[in-house]
């Protein structure tokens, strides 16, 4: 093998020299996910009988599980068949994701959770104030302009000129 | 003569052309904003052009295809960051022109030859959508069925990581759009008790999810990035005999453009790739390839606008999408209830010409808008990220809860955002999920349909020519991939 093909193919990605490790695992987890869908759409009940067997609603479901699965289990084995394009992927997922990534993943979660206690509106406000921060801005001036001035102009746009419903969410309470 | 009239008449009210100037507008700008695209932009506006005028919706959304792909090579050009994929081979001569003091030439080059790309696709879509709309007419079921599993076929030769995960994406998509009451026997598939799923998963979400959030969570770990200093002046339009130099060049890329953005799935980066290739391979300099030579320029920007047009064709004819961001505009189409496929020109022409004044129209327009403000819209990647990106979230927030005043279409949303995300970086790329989402329904009603007529023998399918041949085709896509291997060994 070349000095080129090793680099691109590092012996620590692979298992028995044969199965990709990363790749192993991401088929593992689309091969289950398959095959508990497969699982459910067992359990759809027939149609009725004037309607035939054709027209039972898991066969589609099934026939595109069952192709998805085969497929999935190439994966682990593509790196022997295209090297290079497997590095590329391998290159991107070496970098291990960054704290403020899962910072913003909790984010996005809880202000996805509150909104429809808080509503489109004042979630808005909370998301401008919030997100700048999370990711580090420093100048408050700025942030507070931003909160205020960006969900503000997002209402006018779509509430008053396109006429889109804002569910009041808290802002009921108000009166 | 009298659909034609409607519609490019339809395109002379104010209001109308004042959204096909927003689209070509928000797409320079959104093609010039590294992280930001067309695909993002038209799954932001979707559920906020509800509603607006339909034909009108589907004309900015149309336009705003056509700008974002030259918007993305201002940056390319200018700062040697392709706002946008189809830019990326703009930028290996385009930079080193711009860094050779002629940024303004570069620039009037990629723009001169973008118009003339577009406007030549333009050509071959008015001419060539009735007529393949005329075809797809005496389609069957199990023609349609064929020809479905051939677009997503495509899928394998469609520019990403890997073709194997490009068809995993596609099928995950085509499963997601399995979720829902079966319409054929009011079977409840996959709601797992959820009551708001019986009614299936919505595509807008998802798309906004797709494209939206998981590239906001990629910036998030970008933040640090600075963006080198620009180098910005002032437009240069090539002179006649320069363009009379090149004309040869334009009208092939246009062409192989064109072609490439017809075939189901293949979209402007694989043309402005090949438009790049075929310009070196023709070229009796190619040795001045990467030092900022103006074929290096032309060749891949008449490619990719031309792609944009051509990408059109099979997606208003057939129905099928003939790139990622002609899957969202398909979209578009069902959500403001038009029919896709051949149907639609003859439901509803004026729409057809509607799309193809709009796209003639953006053309022109942002040869002015980009090129006036060429300086403006590389200022813009100065935006910080720590407020550009929320104001993204924001958008999808109030996006994907204004589709249908839901709040679990805003979960759906985030959820999408945050499996595609994970996805991208186990190299699945989002755009074949979206086609598989888009053409699910189509390829399960017209396999069903195919079954019911041949009494459930799938070898019965087989006595149809047509369906023959997109089998051929399929076979033919699939092992596409494996061609430049096979190649290789045999030229050994």
């Amino acid at each position: 093998m070349s000095k080129q093909k090793q680099k691109l193919n590092p012996a620590t990605n692979l298992v028995a020299g044969l199965v990709h490790k990363i790749d192993l695992i991401v088929a593992s987890v689309i091969i289950l996910a398959g095959a508990f869908m497969y699982y459910e759409a067992t359990l759809f009940p027939p149609a009725p009988n004037i309607l035939g067997d054709t027209l039972n609603a898991d066969i589609f479901p099934k026939m595109l599980i069952v192709l998805m699965i085969i497929l999935a289990s190439i994966i682990p084995f593509e790196i022997k068949f295209m090297p290079e394009k497997i590095a590329k992927i391998d290159k991107d997922r070496s970098i291990s994701l960054e704290p403020i990534t899962w910072k913003t993943i909790v984010l996005l979660i809880a202000l996805v959770s509150v909104a429809e206690f808080l509503g489109p509106m004042v979630t808005m406000f909370v998301t401008a104030a919030c997100f700048p921060l999370v990711w580090g801005e420093k100048n408050y001036v700025r942030i507070a302009i931003y909160s205020v001035a960006f969900p503000l102009f997002v209402y006018l746009v779509f509430n008053k000129l396109l006429g889109l419903f804002f569910d009041p969410g808290v802002l009921q309470y108000l009166n | 003569m009298e659909p034609i009239l409607k519609g490019l008449g339809l395109l002379l009210e104010w209001q109308n052309i004042l959204l096909i100037f927003g689209g070509v507008f928000i797409g320079v700008l959104v093609g010039a904003l590294p992280g930001l695209s067309s695909p993002m932009a038209i799954a932001l506006l979707m559920p906020f052009t509800i509603s607006l005028d339909p034909i009108a919706s589907i004309a900015m959304m149309a336009a705003l295809y056509c700008a974002g792909t030259f918007g993305g090579s201002i940056t390319a050009i200018l700062i040697n960051a392709p706002g946008a994929p189809p830019a990326v081979a703009t930028a290996f001569d385009g930079y080193p022109m711009a860094r050779n003091g002629e940024p303004g030439r570069a620039l009037g080059l990629a723009a001169v030859a973008s118009v003339f790309g577009g406007i030549f696709s333009l050509v071959i879509f008015i001419a060539a959508t009735p007529l393949l709309a005329e075809v797809a007419l005496s389609f069957g079921p199990v023609e349609y069925f064929g020809l479905a599993i051939f677009a997503l076929s495509m899928l394998a030769s469609m520019s990403g990581k890997s073709s194997i995960r490009n068809l995993i994406a596609g099928c995950i998509g085509v499963l997601i759009s399995t979720v829902g009451v079966h319409l054929a026997t009011g079977v409840e598939r996959f709601d797992f008790g959820v009551s708001e799923l019986t009614e299936g998963i919505h595509f807008v979400p998802v798309l906004i999810g797709l494209f939206a959030m998981s590239e906001l969570l990629t910036q998030s770990s970008t933040l640090q990035d600075v963006v080198r200093v620009m180098s910005a002046k002032s437009l240069k339009l090539p002179t006649f005999a320069e363009l009379k130099k090149l004309k040869g060049l334009i009208l092939r890329s246009s062409g192989l453009g064109t072609f490439i953005g017809i075939l189901p799935a293949e979209g402007s980066t694989v043309a402005a790739m090949m438009g790049y290739n075929e310009a070196k391979r023709w070229s009796k300099t190619p040795e001045k390839f990467g030092t900022g030579h103006d074929e290096g320029i032309v060749g891949p920007e008449a490619a990719n606008n031309a792609a944009a047009g051509g990408a059109m064709v099979p997606t208003l004819a057939l129905g099928i999408p003939g790139s990622g961001t002609t899957a969202l505009i398909l979209a578009a189409l069902v959500m403001h209830g038009f029919r896709p496929g051949p149907y639609l020109i003859t439901e509803t022409p004026e729409l057809v010409y509607a799309i193809f004044g709009a796209m003639l129209i953006a053309n022109f327009a942002f040869l002015g808008i980009g090129l006036a403000g060429a300086r403006f819209f590389s200022l813009v990647t100065f935006i910080p990220k720590r407020f550009l990106w929320p104001s993204v979230f924001i958008f999808s927030l109030i996006g994907s809860y204004a589709y249908s005043s839901a709040f679990f279409d805003v979960w759906v949303m985030l959820i999408s955002g945050i499996v595609g995300f994970f996805m991208m970086r186990h190299g699945f790329s989002p755009a074949p999920l979206v086609m598989g989402l888009i053409l699910g329904p189509l390829v399960e009603e017209t396999f069903t349909q195919a079954m019911v007529i041949h009494d459930s023998s799938f070898f019965q399918f087989f006595e149809s020519g047509v369906f023959i041949i997109f089998m051929v085709l399929t076979v033919i896509s699939l092992s596409s991939p494996f061609w430049p291997k096979i190649f290789k060994k045999k030229s050994k």
